[in-house]
């Protein structure tokens, strides 16, 4: 079929400054879009416009939305960063965990004595006591903690454990079996709820096109580089944590209420941590552990998990896996979309994905159960459910796209919600790839290298709330601003440094950031890309009090009205008189030995949620070897007002990077067998490097209008999606699972795409849903 | 890298000369099969990872060979441009020591800036220089460090004064959550002393062995690039 190209933009928009400019022309456009976008967005909108409000963002701005080196990355790059796995407290001692070898046992037994008379131990702690079930490979036993790792290693190996193992279930499909051992008291499934509207039935058979398939994603591992764990350090009464977590105020409350001490007394500090994406927001078992252990020996202990542990107990990204029957017609129109699905979270449930993912269908049926297996259990994982959703429905979109003859833009572009930012994404996106080079499944060039083009859309909602700010101006002019956040490799701390000092007048090195410490005023922990939409309002309103404080103080000195002040670049002036000025240090200076301090909260008005943005890969496929390389990803998101261009554009690069490591290399494989991970390492569970990377061409559609949006879930959303259609556009063939091996690869290629699915069950699913609605009606 | 603080990358710094009190040949004896290679002494119970109970006392093996361990052995370090005297257990990875053991006088050796992040040769987080050759310091055994010039990331600069390779990390923001971000800079560092205008691929390629999960890679490239073109005078 024909592929005009389907923008009109010049595909030379390669950042965002000529983004921008592009974008000028579309701004009514846009501007309509978000508002239409969501209509309770939109109705909350309006109420809170109707809200007197104090604040807002600066019309013009000096340092926001410049591009500004993050503000530790000195101290990053020189090695001088303390993260919690650095402290060397005096009198520090090591702790270590013993975790269970199987898949599923009770233990018999457990004998501490040998372990705690090792040389070197100083204290043990039981988790799981005699009789307990293990639930999983991973699941904690009992911890030692000696005077030096070795000594903690070695006394951890003297631990005796006498085990009955239990038989286990390590797969979805084996978990379904009716005769297997159960995982939970209420069965290994938990049948989701149904979702439908309109007559899927009526519409799949009305359809002139169609598309039956079965899809699967993979369990991912956060593999954080830095692993879980605390230095715990004891003063008396009062406890305090070096914490590698995204939540310096959940440790710290989970820690009070585990040792039912009062909150003041515990102190969680985390100047820098390395890396969390969603594993780190809440406490773990080694948070506590190692308070016990430092509780009863009386000295400070470090427990960093090590990488298998990190692997195996820290959470993981649930598995996905879909039946999914789709109709369009002949227009372009998809009309009906019908899934069944299943996953596994391990032992906890939790595995839901949203499907049809964006896309608006009239007829559409979609139920999606948990099931439960002996396995480390999920947590959140950067856009949780998101990025499955995501390849499934973008897959199957390519699909009907391929049988109707149109072009896959074209087909999502007649499918998306009315009025929405996307089809503006999508444009560009389709630009910024070449999209003129598309061509129907299957690479006509001849030789065995295939070149291929794919591409996804994502929605988040970020949004924000929940924040506290306090500031201080000190005689001498220095400005300190204190928040319980905590900078979890997003750029945080310089966030709140550039807001303060726009607002002030000054520059971001003039601004002391705490914050990384649950004894500074209240924020959340940093997930679901709330950080930035939470933390810049609180600090904007608190830098903004503090201003209006500092002028109260000073006016009367000044003589002038204390509302006819302003802050300039470096100095405090009078309202319509650029002659009248004083620096800012000769203005603090006033304040004689009082300085000015304020406590703020965030505030409406100053943030958004609603979050869209396109991706588009070009591939190419090694049809010998099976390899794919993804050469190029244009990438397409919308984040309101963008407050450092440098860090946010990092942001994107990251979640493209964890997208592309998805979608090609990252699985958790269990071996059905012993019950036990097989690759809880580096070297078998393999995530994305240097030779891997693409081109970036990487767009922030920035809306300041919009106030702040969160930006760390987003980018890593269609990623897996667009190199997966890329990779059925390049060889013709699809490959329904992740991660897109060159098993798999080379299976599509010569035994078709049924040989890119491992095994799955709904017969075991459709019967137990039938049942459980056979019970249902019994009652 | 004409910034670098301790001019300590001269890969002809002496690393023959025999320190402390256990020489590297002597340790080679008697490690035997303990992860070298050779297996002079195989009943030498020297294995990393095998000792059940520590502190036990070695007996001596035949020959002229000089058993140590499994117990702490004082060792001399060159790290850094300091000498560093410390007494180690045998199976203690160099990396290890630096980050966390204290030196004979009871203080931290305090060289935290390289991480231990798989431990075992997978991911550069503890690259570090080792006679001026990249290493990786979770598979060097301390003692095999013997009689060599160590520079961590603490030897290539400070926040006050830098290398090329690290303002260049900055400037671009080459790094996030900043826990590879060592490892990066002492892999581009050793790439930039062996070639001063390498291509993208060649950047690439040099470092394959390092992993980083946040997704600087496209600005490490970048930073490398910048740092190569400065250090040329470009």
């Amino acid at each position: 079929m024909a592929t005009e190209p389907k923008s009109p933009k010049p595909a030379t928009v390669r950042n965002s400054e000529t983004l921008r400019d592009a974008l000028e022309i579309e701004t009514p456009r846009m501007r309509k879009a978000i508002e239409a976008t969501r209509p309770e967005t939109v109705e909350r909108w309006a109420q809170e416009a109707a809200e007197p409000r104090q604040w807002s963002w600066p019309s013009e701005r000096r340092l926001i939305g410049q591009r500004i080196p993050r503000l530790d990355g000195a101290i990053k790059a020189t090695g001088e960063a303390t993260y919690s796995y650095d402290i060397n407290q005096p009198r520090l001692c090591y702790g270590k965990i013993l975790r269970c070898s199987h898949g599923r046992a009770r233990i018999v037994s457990l004998n501490m004595t040998a372990a705690e008379r090792a040389p070197g131990v100083v204290a043990v702690h039981v988790l799981a006591e005699t009789g307990a079930i293990l639930r999983y490979h991973g699941d904690p036993i009992a911890a030692v903690a000696a005077e030096t790792e070795e000594q903690a290693r070695d006394a951890r190996r003297l631990i005796e454990v006498e085990y009955e193992v239990l038989p286990h279930v390590v797969t979805e499909e084996d978990a379904m079996l009716p005769d297997a051992p159960q995982v939970n008291e209420d069965g290994n499934i938990r049948i989701g709820r149904l979702r439908s509207s309109g007559d899927v039935q009526a519409a799949l058979e009305d359809a002139d096109v169609n598309f039956e398939g079965i899809f699967r994603t993979q369990v991912q591992t956060h593999s954080s580089l830095e692993t879980h764990g605390v230095v715990a350090e004891w003063n008396g009464d009062d406890l305090t944590v070096w914490a590698s977590t995204q939540g310096v105020h959940a440790i710290r409350q989970s820690l009070s209420n585990y040792f039912e001490i009062p909150a003041t007394r515990v102190h969680v500090v985390t100047p820098v941590m390395g890396g969390g994406f969603g594993s780190k927001l809440g406490p773990g078992v080694e948070d506590a552990t190692a308070a016990e252990l430092a509780r009863s020996s009386g000295r400070p202990v470090k427990i960093l998990l090590e990488r298998d542990e990190e692997h195996l107990d820290t959470g993981n990204r649930p598995s996905a896996v879909a039946r999914v029957k789709a109709g369009a017609t002949q227009d372009g129109t998809l009309t009906a979309f019908e899934a069944t699905g299943y996953g596994t979270g391990g032992i906890t449930s939790g595995a839901n994905f949203p499907m049809p993912y964006i896309y608006s269908v009239a007829n559409s049926y979609y139920q999606a159960s948990a099931i439960y297996t002996d396995a480390g259990n999920q947590r959140a994982m950067r856009a949780p459910g998101h990025p499955q959703g995501s390849f499934i429905t973008e897959a199957v979109m390519d699909e009907l796209a391929t049988r109707l003859q149109m072009d896959p833009v074209e087909f999502r572009q007649n499918n998306l919600p009315e009025d929405s930012l996307w089809g503006e994404q999508l444009d560009l996106g389709a630009a910024g790839i070449g999209w003129e080079n598309w061509h129907p499944p299957g690479d006509p060039t001849p030789g065995p290298m295939k070149k291929g083009l794919g591409c996804a859309i994502s929605t988040w909602g970020s949004g924000g709330g929940r924040t506290r700010a306090s500031c201080t101006i000190h005689p001498d002019g220095s400005v300190e601003m204190n928040t319980g956040t905590q900078d979890i490799g997003t750029g945080t701390r310089t966030i709140v440094a550039i807001v303060t000092a726009e607002i002030l007048g000054l520059e971001v090195e003039d601004i002391t950031v705490n914050i990384g410490n649950s004894d500074y005023p209240y924020s959340g922990s940093s997930g679901g890309s709330t950080t930035i939409p939470s933390v810049c309002p609180a600090v904007r309103v608190t830098a903004g009090l503090a201003l209006e404080a500092l002028f109260e103080q000073i006016a009367p000195q000044l003589e002038v009205a204390a509302d006819q002040l302003e802050a300039r670049v470096g100095a405090i002036g009078v309202v319509g008189n650029p002659g009248r000025s004083w620096s800012w240090s000769e203005a603090c200076r006033i304040l004689g030995s009082q300085p000015v301090s304020v406590d703020g909260q965030w505030e409406r008005g100053l943030s958004s949620s609603g979050v869209n943005g396109a991706q588009f890969a070009a591939v190419t496929v090694d049809t010998e070897t099976g390899v794919v390389t993804v050469d190029k990803v244009s990438a397409f998101h919308d984040c309101g007002l963008v407050i450092d261009e440098l860090t946010a554009e990092s942001q994107v690069n990251g979640g493209i990077i964890g997208g592309l490591s998805y979608a090609l290399f990252e699985e958790r494989i269990m071996d059905r067998p012993s019950g036990r991970m097989v690759n809880p390492d580096f070297e078998m569970y393999h995530v994305a490097g240097p030779s891997d990377m693409p081109e970036f061409d990487v767009h922030m559609m920035d809306v300041p209008e919009r106030g702040v949006l969160g930006l760390g879930e987003p980018p890593t959303i269609p990623t897996a999606a667009a190199i997966a259609n890329a990779v059925a556009n390049a060889i013709g063939v699809r490959v329904h699972s992740l991660p897109i091996t060159p098993e798999k690869v080379l299976g599509a290629l010569h035994e078709g795409p049924e040989a890119t699915l491992p095994t799955t069950r709904f017969d075991l699913l459709d019967a137990a849903i039938a049942a459980a609605a056979e019970g249902s009606d019994d009652q | 890298m004409s910034e670098t603080k301790s001019g300590s990358l001269d890969p002809k710094s002496p690393n023959t000369k025999t320190q402390g009190s256990v020489s590297r040949r002597g340790f080679l004896k008697g490690l035997g099969a303990g992860g070298i290679g050779s297996a002079i002494a195989p009943a030498a119970v020297l294995g990393a990872s095998t000792v059940a109970t520590a502190g036990a006392v070695a007996a001596p093996v035949q020959g002229r060979g000089e058993m140590v361990g499994p117990g702490r052995v004082p060792v001399r370090l060159q790290v850094n441009g300091e000498e560093v005297a410390i007494d180690v257990e045998p199976r203690e990875t160099l990396l290890d020591v630096l980050r966390q053991d204290k030196d004979t006088s009871g203080d931290y050796v305090d060289f935290t800036g390289n991480k231990r992040v798989c431990d075992r040769a997978s991911c550069g987080a503890c690259s570090m220089l080792v006679d001026g050759r990249l290493t990786y310091g979770c598979t060097m055994l301390a003692i095999e460090a013997q009689g060599h010039e160590v520079i961590t990331i603490e030897g290539l600069g400070t926040p006050d004064s830098m290398n090329a390779v690290q303002e260049a990390f900055v400037e671009t923001d080459a790094l996030m959550c900043g826990f590879c971000t060592p490892g990066m800079v002492v892999a581009v560092t050793a790439l930039l002393e062996e070639n001063q205008d390498p291509t993208r691929d060649e950047i690439r390629k040099s470092l394959d062995g390092n992993i980083c999960r946040c997704g600087t890679y496209p600005r490490i490239f970048e930073a490398a690039e910048i740092a190569a073109a400065r250090m040329r005078g470009a």
